[in-house]
């Protein structure tokens, strides 16, 4: 209840000619935005804001796990080709510039075109596209090189970070998206118009009244700038603002403190990342497959369950997460714990104990997260109680990045992908995949791959996608551990979150708010 | 014209320093591991966009070359861009200065004045139980890390008891000129500034009870007594005029450190000011934001250093310049 008296009260001392109560929604988040344009790179700062005030032209969000890859957001509705090479997506009618401009099918091929002429991030996106008509202005064609199941699960999923609508009008004097007056006073077409900036404080937008989906709930949203994890979660106890964001992350041991709470609701939102270990097959004993067995069986999820999440997570067995689904091939499972037949198959590879009671020695490293902090810390622990002499060798984000892109790891832990679209196995585990660290290499795996990409029939797809499971189970470059679930709180009476199983479709991007409304809002 | 010439060759020899630290961070950044490029295009990048932004940013180039072209721009007084915003350096530093200025500025004076004053009222009663609680208390203080009392502070005034704002310099909503926007940063400032406040405190009051104490015990002291002077007079004239010494070097140093003092107190306050820009210009790798502030502060340190010099001078008659 504090909360709305504060809110209101605050409204209505500061800004007396407003008799109506107006809510006010604070987004805290940790990093300031670098810029306010989107398309240049890659800003965790920036994505909150301009989710808000740019429209994409088809989306996605946390509901992946409802089925839906894709949703239109300026695109009202699409269809594909039977060749599955031509897409023609149509405009709403009514979405209109915050400067009172006609939103056209031209802003939309301006936009992309620019993008893959500057080679911006999301152009790997668009990497397969021939062309960019536009018909009419309410219509976009977009032909591809070649069919592409992914093109658009995985457009929407970029375009949550880079892949926004610029308006043509504004921008097509600019030498690209990051220069001119509109960099740090975006115009967009989105459900919130800027207001203003106020540098290491806060972003502050308000509705647009005039949003062709109807005005948002929420008339005042402040992204707010608190760079202590601490801190936001004391002024998330003191009422400050509704929603603590997952990546502020609480240590999910604490779960059962949130959940007695009546004031608090604890949401979980499944997702389409795991926690895995990637293997370099490099190594001199992870090259060996009976070794790569060995450790999955040493592993006990269970005990990383219990120790570090609360059992709160889903330990991981299939190579793939539940979000994904119909693709699951659950006859391809990764073994679960059992010591023994761990140190059986390191004699078995050749690794006996030596006089020191090692077979032989590896790192274990991971990027800067807490649960993957949490996981190799036990999982050096479990190995060596089967006689592996394993270390934690912890680095920076960046350093930890370029070490493993140059291969230089022996066991890292990841967030592997598995969706929109299961083409990301391709980026996985084949032999010139982004994501593939391990140097794996199957001359099947990339034949299916690079084939099931094209295929439009599903039951086929599965088939190839099941296949790829298997072989992956069976050589073992990586070892699923856990789902990702992220854990976010939330006052009662505030709905429509991205990561809330209600919000799916309505908040329009994982940064979108416009589906959110307060208890003041409830109809 | 003595002091002038004296000015004029101290003012002088800060070029050659201010070029060694230059180099120093530059060669300290750079050994870092871990690729910028990375940072800046977003991990999973497109190798080709990769390299564009290694040659925009000028990473591709050897080092010596990126070093010199640096000092090339630096001698024509220009900072250079920001990698992450594409902004001139010495606008955003500027920008931030304030903040920290009034941060750490108000900390300072409230910690020097209180700790001297308190500091020599205990030199007077070495020994006594008030002495033993302000000495152990100032020992404490000063040993607290600084992030740690910020947090139990927000736990305290602004969660528990809700008088005060936890964190940022304003409210956002609130007014933005005249007397109640004073208030309200008023008001936001109490918490960082008690903060940073108390744990310089500490040191003050140790610093000034040691040197007024030791002054107490001079023959000209114990001269001015039996002379008959009043005791206040004593105090203020004989004992705390010398005994301005050394806590005048050390006011001096932490003048000099005064931008960079509170990099903590501003990031766990969320307090827009330098420290916290520097705390995320290294986590993001903004070398030229990095390189900017560092040399800044380094001027700060120089020029601090030179007006205790001359404060010196003043105070000591023996000291001649």
């Amino acid at each position: 209840m504090r909360l709305w008296t504060s809110t209101i009260l605050a409204t209505a001392v500061l800004a007396p000619a407003l008799a109506l109560a107006e809510t006010t929604l604070i987004m805290p988040q940790q990093d300031e935005p670098r810029t306010l344009t989107p398309a240049p790179s890659s800003d965790t700062g920036g994505h909150g804001p301009t989710s808000n005030i740019y429209s994409h032209l088809v989306v996605m969000d946390w509901g992946i796990v409802e089925g839906v890859a894709a949703y239109g957001d300026l695109a009202d509705s699409w269809e594909v080709s039977e060749d599955a090479t031509t897409y023609t997506f149509h405009l709403n009618t009514d979405a209109r510039w915050h400067d009172g401009e006609d939103v056209t099918s031209e802003d939309v091929k301006f936009t992309y075109e620019r993008i893959m002429e500057k080679g911006y991030t999301f152009s790997s996106f668009l990497r397969d596209v021939k062309s960019i008509e536009t018909p009419d202005d309410d219509t976009v064609v977009i032909t591809l090189n070649k069919p592409n199941m992914a093109f658009l699960p995985m457009m929407a999923q970029g375009a949550q970070w880079t892949g926004k609508i610029y308006p043509e009008h504004l921008w097509a004097d600019q030498d690209g998206f990051d220069t001119g007056p509109y960099v740090n006073e975006p115009v967009g077409s989105g459900p919130f118009k800027f207001v203003r900036w106020d540098r290491g404080t806060a972003v502050v937008l308000e509705a647009n009244e005039d949003y062709f989906r109807g005005p948002p709930a929420v008339d005042t949203l402040i992204f707010r700038t608190i760079p202590d994890a601490n801190v936001a979660r004391a002024e998330f106890e003191a009422g400050q603002f509704p929603y603590l964001p997952f990546n502020y992350a609480p240590p999910l041991a604490e779960a059962p403190i949130f959940e007695a709470d009546p004031d608090i609701n604890v949401v979980y939102t499944p997702s389409h990342f795991s926690r895995d270990l990637q293997l370099n097959l490099n190594h001199e004993a992870l090259g060996n497959p009976k070794v790569r067995e060995a450790i999955a069986y040493a592993m006990d999820r269970e005990q990383m369950n219990r120790l570090a999440f609360n059992n709160s997570w889903t330990p991981g067995y299939y190579a793939g997460v539940s979000s994904l689904q119909k693709w699951i091939n659950e006859d391809a499972r990764f073994p679960e714990h059992d010591a023994e037949k761990a140190e059986a198959l390191l004699d078995e590879a050749g690794f006996p104990r030596g006089e020191d009671g090692w077979r032989f020695s590896v790192k274990v490293t991971g990027p800067n997260i807490s649960d993957c902090s949490a996981i190799t810390e036990i999982l050096v622990r479990q190995l060596r109680d089967v006689g592996i002499e394993a270390e934690l060798d912890r680095f920076d984000q960046s350093t930890w990045f370029s070490r493993i892109q140059e291969k230089q790891f022996d066991i890292s832990c990841y967030f592997g992908r598995y969706g929109p679209d299961p083409d990301a196995y391709r980026e996985h585990f084949s032999t010139d995949g982004a994501r593939n660290f391990m140097s794996y290499s199957d001359a099947e795996l990339d034949q299916l791959a690079a084939e099931a990409n094209t295929i439009r029939d599903e039951e086929t797809r599965k088939e190839m996608y099941g296949r790829i499971q298997e072989i992956v189970v069976r050589d073992m470059p990586y070892i699923n551990v856990f789902e990702e679930q992220k854990m976010s709180l939330v006052r009662p009476g505030w709905t429509g979150f991205a990561v809330m199983p209600g919000g799916f479709n309505k908040s329009i991007s994982w940064f979108g708010v416009y589906g959110v409304s307060g208890p003041d809002d409830a109809e | 014209m003595k002091l002038l010439r004296y000015l004029f060759y101290r003012l002088l020899q800060m070029f050659p320093i201010a070029l060694f630290i230059v180099v120093i961070n530059f060669a300290l950044i750079h050994m870092a591991p871990g690729d910028v490029s990375i940072l800046l295009a977003g991990e999973g990048a497109d190798p080709e966009y990769m390299e564009q932004v290694r040659e925009r940013y000028g990473l591709n180039l050897p080092l010596y070359q990126q070093l010199g072209a640096y000092i090339g721009q630096l001698l024509q007084g220009d900072l250079g861009l920001s990698f992450r915003t594409r902004e001139p350096v010495i606008g955003i530093i500027a920008e931030r200065i304030p903040a920290t200025l009034l941060l750490a500025g108000t900390a300072l004076v409230l910690a020097s004045v209180l700790g001297v004053a308190i500091g020599a009222v205990m030199a007077r009663r070495p020994g006594s139980a008030l002495d033993t609680a302000v000495t152990t208390l100032s020992i404490s203080l000063f040993s607290i890390p600084v992030f740690w009392l910020g947090l139990m502070l927000i736990l305290l005034f602004a969660v528990t008891l809700r008088w005060l704002p936890s964190s940022g310099m304003a409210s956002i909503a609130g007014p933005r000129e005249g007397i109640g926007y004073a208030l309200d940063v008023a008001r936001h400032m109490v918490l960082p500034v008690l903060s940073l406040a108390a744990i310089w405190l500490g040191q003050y009051v140790r610093l000034s009870r040691a040197a007024v104490s030791e002054t107490l015990a001079e023959p000209y002291v114990t001269t001015a007594r039996a002379i008959g002077f009043p005791e206040r007079r004593v105090m203020t004239r004989f004992a705390l005029r010398n005994a301005m010494l050394p806590i005048v070097t050390v006011l001096g140093l932490e003048l000099g450190l005064l931008l960079t003092g509170a990099v903590l107190t501003e990031t766990v306050f969320s307090w827009p000011g330098l420290g916290r820009l520097i705390y995320e210009a290294i986590l993001s790798r903004d070398t030229p934001v990095i390189m900017g502030a560092f040399l800044i502060m380094s001027f700060t340190v120089m020029l601090a250093a030179l007006l205790t010099d001359l404060v010196y001078a003043a105070l000591d008659p023996r000291v001649r310049l």
